[in-house]
């Protein structure tokens, strides 16, 4: 009997035992207007530029605002700004914020913030870097107004502002926003709608944040990072917890109020239990990915990277991960996030049907694939890609290849799949990931769809078409454009393999019902959420 | 005696220089990078060259080694790379649970497993005796973590007697401390018990066949004071060593229980440190960590003299 057996069987006792019953005499202290919550992991810094992990992100969005936020409709709609106006060439751009914002140690926020903060972004963001790359000048105009002006247009800068990937443009006071973007601040102050409580902080353990009184959310109804961003709770307690089953029982027990990512194997058991609300986190999900090394045979032949992709099945990979749970995902004939604007299938039709292995090993053949090895590394501490390396070694042997499976752990992947050196001397042929499905919705974020060579993500797909209509994407004016360029994009993307897509797949979030306004979104958001006794 | 710990206490310095290198290498050598998981999933390459280059990663072994001596032999543990606070505050943040759940399971080991391996001795061959074992070898047998869930399961979960997960410091009062620490306890000490009550009973055995024993009982001594005074204290001498081996033992098993019942002492810390190649928070527990072992064993031996005078430095 494995550790996860027992939990899973013993989670299940507890719910079955618990469902029925009221909230147990521990949760009764607790104040309503705290709540406690599992983030999906550990809040290990502070520093929402210089680390760029999600868990980061999710706890800086409640101490820190941003000038824009992206709403559920994707749109970036105005935050700190009260107002903006480019001129029309589109290279200069004014900005007033709006009156009365104040940080946490009482300042107003000031249009120098910004300049500092937005500079310390821009350093770090791959849309930062591109504004950087344009910028002739970004000043303070006055108190409440400043510019960028740049040497051409770019279309995109409400959604540069406003975008929810890390690293969000997060402004903070001057003095913190001058830190070198590559050494991490120490000082948490910000604007947003809660504080962090640094004294209170045990990394790896627990955080906490406090509402912060002088917050003036804007009077819209608040849509993801956007709207008003009302704090009904005093206080927000991030309890870590790396123990799945141990999280499933105290929300089971009221212990914790919610629980950002339920494994799939824990669900059934808190979906039995009256007390407890399931349902889907972000509808955005996740798209998973391996990625093969465009520098070295195999896969430096397009023809073998087409001979996998014409072979795997996408329902293998998802099965492994989300078990018979349908519900939990979808095959994905393409890079895009499925129900956005921009999804499409165009040129998808080589995920699509019945696997062709005998067309698949005839294509490996003719790549001139000789049964070398092919290093596959698979980090068995995270269990989507110890999932995903599992189908994959399984599909490649099928195909005749010479597997050299590498199973390690995520520190070492992340390593060493930055080594460009040949796969036999410390280098790699293929790795697995996955990307958030809220990075996948356009190319701007969406780092790992990029093909430039030596300037791509890990793997250093080289894709001039990719890269062509990525730029026609940055280019377009209005929507049929952005369509038309990303269904351009998807088709070449797929042709040349730039990376191979395993399927879209959600997750659930799991809470106590006596807490109320929880949304589906890309991140937990923590306003409008209400706890009664 | 004093001149003997004081030169036990100097002798621990070289001892623990010794393991400061070999763990700083052993880091060095070890695949991968903190600079990789600071950088994020997203991250370019050069992104993570200039995080290494501002953590002083990119910098030769020996320099990287010097500074980190220099800087402890001031008294700075350094700082952590990932959470930009002191290494000592890390460790001092998470030192409270894990001693206090140490203790109450070092406490709650000795006050059950001794008794138990005494009365398994005095009615050795018995019921009583082979029901002990069997419990003994049950305790020995199961892991900390299944042990763990059952409890946590009767106890939180159906009884709701006992919370789940947490800690609670001290100060805010005896029970909420302990009633954290009640079930991690006996999770963790249900080995050493086993462990602990199957010693005392092979070396109260021992002890009962001697000589002196047949004489105490033939001038009509009790058998309380039989066992008690005279068997059991000159049985210590290896009862105390095993439990002196349970205590750095339970170092290692605090570990999987601390992540079982949530509660955020060093052994999550470890662990979180490993995983995320935070350097040196690694090295400043395994310091702590080296110190313990020796200062136990050092007490060992001390406890040695108070339990048997024979014995002499």
């Amino acid at each position: 009997m494995d550790r996860r057996t027992v939990l899973k069987g013993l989670a299940g006792a507890g719910g079955l035992a618990l469902s029925g019953l009221s909230a147990p005499a521990i949760a009764q202290g607790a104040s309503a207007r705290t709540l406690r919550f599992v983030p999906q992991a550990n809040l290990a810094n502070f520093d929402p530029i210089w680390g760029t992990q999600y868990v980061v992100r999710n706890a800086a969005a409640l101490v820190w605002d941003t000038l824009y936020g992206v709403d559920s409709a994707l749109q970036p709609q105005r935050q700190m700004v009260e107002s903006e106006e480019v001129t029309d060439d589109g290279t200069t751009w004014s900005f007033k914020l709006r009156p009365g914002l104040k940080f946490h140690d009482g300042e107003p926020v000031l249009s120098k913030d910004v300049v500092a903060s937005l500079t310390r972004w821009a350093a770090r963001d791959p849309m930062g870097l591109m504004l950087k790359a344009l910028q002739q000048e970004l000043t303070a105009v006055d108190d409440r107004t400043f510019k960028w002006v740049l040497k051409q247009p770019f279309p995109k800068m409400l959604y540069a502002l406003g975008k929810n990937n890390s690293p969000c443009a997060f402004i903070m006071p001057e003095r913190i926003a001058q830190t070198d973007p590559f050494k991490q601040i120490g000082d948490y102050v910000g604007s947003g709608p809660m504080k962090f409580a640094k004294g209170e902080w045990v990394p790896g353990a627990k955080a906490v944040f406090e509402k912060f009184a002088d917050y003036v959310p804007r009077q819209e109804k608040a849509s993801w990072l956007a709207g008003g961003k009302q704090m009904l709770l005093d206080r927000v307690e991030w309890i870590v917890m790396p123990d799945p089953a141990t999280a499933a029982a105290a929300l089971q027990n009221g212990e914790i109020d919610w629980w950002e990512n339920p494994i799939a194997d824990l669900v059934p058991v808190l979906k039995k239990n009256k007390n407890i609300s399931v349902d889907i986190g972000d509808p955005l999900g996740n798209v998973g990915s391996f990625r093969m090394n465009f520098l070295y045979p195999p896969f430096n032949d397009v023809r073998a990277r087409r001979a996998v992709l014409m072979a795997m099945s996408q329902e293998d990979y998802m099965r492994a991960l989300v078990g018979d749970d349908n519900s939990l995902w979808k095959p994905l004939p393409g890079f895009f996030t499925p129900d956005t604007p921009l999804y499409t299938e165009a040129g998808g039709e080589v995920l699509k049907g019945k696997r062709d292995l005998d067309a698949a090993k005839k294509l490996l053949a003719e790549s001139g694939y000789s049964g070398q090895p092919v290093t596959c590394l698979v980090a068995q501490d995270q269990p989507i890609t110890k999932a995903f390396g599992d189908v994959t070694a399984d599909l490649l042997k099928k195909l005749g290849m010479n597997v050299d499976f590498v199973a390690t752990d995520w520190g070492t992947v992340g390593s060493r799949r930055a080594q460009k050196t040949p796969p036999g001397q410390g280098g790699w042929n293929m790795f697995h990931t996955w990307h958030a499905g809220s990075d996948c919705i356009n190319p701007a974020p969406y780092t790992a769809i990029r093909a430039n060579g030596d300037k791509a993500w890990f793997g250093w797909p080289n894709s001039p078409g990719t890269e062509k209509e990525v730029t026609s994407w940055f280019e377009a004016k209005n929507l049929d454009e952005e369509k038309a360029a990303v269904t351009r994009l998807n088709k070449v993307a797929l042709e040349d393999v730039v990376y191979a897509p395993t399927g879209f797949f959600l997750s659930y979030t799991a809470w106590r019902k006596n807490v109320s306004g929880i949304t589906k979104g890309p991140l937990p958001f923590f306003w409008g959420v209400s706890k009664s006794a | 005696m004093l001149s003997y710990i004081l030169r036990r206490i100097a002798s621990t310095l070289p001892v623990m220089a010794i393991v400061a290198l070999f763990v700083f290498s052993l880091l060095y050598i070890a695949p991968g990078d903190p600079a990789v998981v600071i950088a994020g999933d997203q991250a370019s390459p050069e992104d993570v060259e200039r995080i290494r280059q501002s953590l002083g990663l990119d910098r030769p072994f020996l320099i990287q080694f010097g500074s980190w001596v220099w800087r402890i032999l001031h008294g700075d543990l350094g700082t952590s790379i990932f959470t930009n606070l002191p290494v000592s505050t890390m460790i001092g943040q998470r030192l409270g649970p894990t001693l206090s759940l140490m203790m109450v399971t070092l406490l709650l080991t000795i006050v059950v497993a001794v008794p138990l391996g005494v009365l398994a001795a005095w009615k050795a061959g018995s019921l009583i005796d082979r029901a002990i074992m069997a419990f003994a070898v049950f305790g020995f047998s199961l892991p900390v973590f299944v042990v763990g869930y059952v409890l946590a399961y009767i106890f939180a979960l159906e009884l709701e007697w006992l919370p789940v997960q947490g800690y609670t410091p001290l100060a805010q009062g005896v029970w909420p401390w302990l009633q954290n620490l009640i079930l991690p306890a006996i999770a963790l000490g249900c080995v050493y018990i086993a462990l602990i009550a199957r010693i005392t009973r092979a070396t109260m055995l021992e002890v009962l066949q001697q000589d002196y024993i047949r004489t105490a009982r033939a001038k009509g001594l009790g058998q309380g004071g039989i066992l008690f005074v005279h068997a059991l204290k000159n049985a210590a001498v290896p009862i105390v060593t095993v439990i002196g081996i349970g205590i750095a033992l339970l170092i290692g098993g605090a570990v999987v229980t601390e992540s079982v019942f949530a509660i955020p002492g060093l052994g999550r810390l470890t662990i979180d440190a490993i995983l995320r190649r935070d350097y040196p928070v690694i090295q400043g527990i395994v310091l702590l960590f080296s110190f313990v072992y020796v200062l136990v064993n050092l007490m060992i031996d001390v406890v040695y003299t108070i339990v048997d005078p024979r014995i002499r430095y």
